[in-house]
């Protein structure tokens, strides 16, 4: 008994003097480590806005955005500091927009995509394609912006935060109106529609019923995308949409160009 | 999140034997026969899949909410000590069979560093809970199927004359060396 | 009884952990593809090492023996993550290189064979030397493993290019074959040496 007891506290002691040890490092290197962030990012700031000479911050639903002044006061543009849904977790990284509502910059921050494959989002080629975008685009995959085979996910989950990110910094900075891809249903009257959009070889056609101010069914009339693998975006978006009723669901993943498509018919049809 | 390509990337892309060079030490040490080498594989799925859970309770429902995601590495390696100790006794007690089969395997288990490094990959991924026991048992299943084919190639090359200062772990180092490559050609058919 | 000379050479040649004892060869083979990596590892470790050697032979007449395993753990834990903190604070970039290999060093075999097998039977000073030996021999193993892995991957040392322009990096050497076979390689090239040397 007094053995048992002596072990349990020798244990506990080690364990108090461990943890507390622990806490007071970690006191000194967390605001290291959260300064040498706040440096980087400043000095990516200073990379897409050279003239920078002041920043206001903004919290927009949990993300900050940095809108940035030359020394003159004169708005330059928006720096977001974002994240997007990837393969391995959430991909954090800084988006800067100017004035016009052009992507000017992108800096992709902590990530872990798989090397080789999901890290393709780091790589020149699809920075390339990012900047230079406008607001005005698309930005949707398969549509302006492709995504890399073999990392159809983290550049998708890219790209359509891309698009997410451009409507908050459009709508709250730069004064921009913002197509909701979303769907007053109350004002679509009954009946069948058909509408049609790109899917990822070709058009998809989808019939879409509506009746009492709900989106009641919805068929796909015709698609030329690779059977199997647009079969389960068809199985998966279509009771999603009617779910949800809204537009606003997750893509199937390993088939987001075709459930993209679907969406996009789902629109045309109805809007 | 795609389970299937969580479960394809564990096994076969990314296997964490030999493309992430985990779990090496019982790899090269377990893998002279096969069965044992089954084994030790059983041993590690079973241990893998309850402490991917364990900790990730641990983690976004102690760590996290007190702000002490610092202590990780302790706590994880105490729980996945802990654990395998528990599921020594129970195993002892509540079935022999399996206990006689896993048994001396368990202790090896926590100093292997597959299992705390898959508790720490899953945090670091924000995995959910299913993604958390699939991508478990998949790296485990990962390590068991490199760890079989290895112990098949060792007992072939036993009978093989290899000069003496590369007989034991140089050879099975270079063998693991040419399957890692082999192992590669996975990576490719992620581009499909 | 070895001198504190012999107990500190031990570990670089006779018990070197990799090529000898084929410790710690996880992060060996990962964080070997550079010189400037493989140094960093070998460092981490050996603070590791050291530390907990220190506190544990202190320990040795207090801690139960029964419990010693939850509480060597617990010690080399902290340590672990000092050192990951602390690298994280003052050189990020190496810290991102070596990635989740610096919480696995709880699990590196040398550190908590050595616990048990050194600093719970011997005084403080010689398991201090037992320390510096192992992971001087740790740390010479990996930056010779990572300086010949950067030279014929990428045609450098320490990060400053060597082999001139004409040079074709053999790429392979970077991956995780190479690694392997590198590793393997050097091992049998140890294993002559050493006979020839007549160290047994």
């Amino acid at each position: 008994m007094r053995n048992a007891l002596r072990m349990a506290l020798t244990l506990l002691i080690i364990g108090a003097i461990c943890g507390g040890l622990l806490s007071v490092v970690n006191g000194i290197t967390a605001p290291i480590i959260k300064d040498r962030a706040d440096q980087q990012f400043l000095q990516a700031l200073e990379g897409f806005f050279p003239d920078v000479a002041k920043f206001e911050v903004q919290d927009i639903n949990g993300e900050e955005f940095y809108s940035c002044y030359d020394a003159a006061g004169k708005f330059m543009g928006v720096v977001g500091k974002v994240k997007a849904k990837g393969y391995g977790g959430d991909i954090a990284y800084d988006l800067a927009v100017n004035d016009t509502g052009d992507i000017i910059g992108m800096r992709i921050g902590a990530h872990n995509e798989t090397p080789g494959i999901g890290d393709v989002i780091n790589k020149d080629p699809f920075l390339q394609k990012i900047i230079g975008l406008k607001f005005t685009d698309p930005i949707s995959a398969g549509v302006d912006v492709d995504t890399t085979s073999g990392a159809t996910v983290s550049t998708g989950g890219m790209i359509s935060s891309i698009r997410r990110v451009m409507n908050v910094i459009g709508e709250n900075f730069l004064g921009m109106e913002v197509e909701k891809a979303e769907i007053d249903l109350t004002k679509v009257a009954d009946g069948t529609y058909t509408g049609k959009a790109r899917g990822f070889k070709s058009d998809i056609t989808v019939q879409v019923v509506v009746s009492g101010g709900k989106i009641t069914q919805i068929e796909i009339v015709s698609h030329d995308d690779t059977p199997g693998i647009s079969d389960n975006a068809i199985k998966g978006m279509i009771p999603k949409i009617i779910e949800a009723q809204s537009l606003e669901v997750d893509m199937v993943s390993g088939a987001t160009l075709t459930s993209q498509g679907i969406v996009n018919a789902v629109f045309e049809a109805l809007k | 999140m795609n389970l299937l390509a969580i479960v394809f990337v564990a096994i076969l892309a990314n296997n964490i034997v030999l493309n992430q060079f985990l779990g090496i030490c019982p790899y090269l040490g377990v893998s002279k026969r096969i069965e044992t080498s089954l084994g030790m594989g059983m041993a590690v799925i079973f241990v893998m899949a309850m402490s991917g859970i364990v900790t990730w309770i641990v983690y976004n429902y102690l760590l996290e909410p007190f702000g002490l995601v610092y202590l990780r590495t302790i706590a994880f390696i105490l729980v996945i000590a802990g654990l395998v100790q528990l599921v020594e006794t129970i195993l002892k007690k509540t079935n022999p069979t399996l206990f006689r089969a896993l048994g001396i395997y368990l202790p090896l288990i926590t100093t292997n560093c597959t299992i705390l490094g898959v508790a720490l990959l899953n945090v670091q991924a924000g995995h959910n809970i299913i993604q958390t026991i699939v991508y478990a048992i998949a790296v485990a299943v990962g390590f068991t199927i490199a760890l079989v084919i290895m112990a098949g190639i060792r007992e072939r090359l036993e009978l093989a004359s290899v000069s003496s200062f590369l007989r034991g772990a140089a050879v099975s180092l270079v063998t693991a060396g040419i399957l890692s490559l082999a192992f590669m050609g996975f990576k490719g058919m992620m581009t499909l | 009884m070895s001198t504190l000379a012999q107990e500190f050479s031990k570990g670089i040649f006779k018990e070197n952990p990799i090529f000898r004892l084929l410790l710690g060869m996880c992060p060996t083979l990962a964080v070997s593809i550079t010189a400037i990596n493989g140094f960093g590892m070998g460092v981490a470790a050996l603070f590791v090492l050291l530390g907990s050697n220190l506190v544990i032979a202190a320990l040795r007449n207090f801690i139960p023996s029964k419990v010693r395993i939850p509480a060597y753990i617990l010690i080399i834990a902290t340590f672990v993550t000092i050192v990951d903190m602390v690298l994280n604070a003052f050189t990020p970039d190496l810290h991102k290189a070596l990635g989740i290999f610096i919480p696995l060093i709880v699990v590196n075999c040398i550190i908590l064979g050595r616990a048990e097998a050194f600093a719970r039977k011997n005084s403080v000073a010689r398991s201090v030397i037992d320390a510096l030996g192992m992971g001087v021999g740790f740390t010479l193993s990996l930056t010779i493993l990572g300086i010949i892995r950067e030279l014929f991957g990428k045609g450098s040392i320490f990060g400053v290019g060597v082999m001139g322009s004409a040079f074709e990096p053999m790429g392979i050497l970077a991956t995780a074959p190479g690694a392997f076979i590198t590793l393997g390689i050097m091992l049998g090239f140890v294993n002559f040496m050493f006979k020839r040397l007549g160290i047994e």
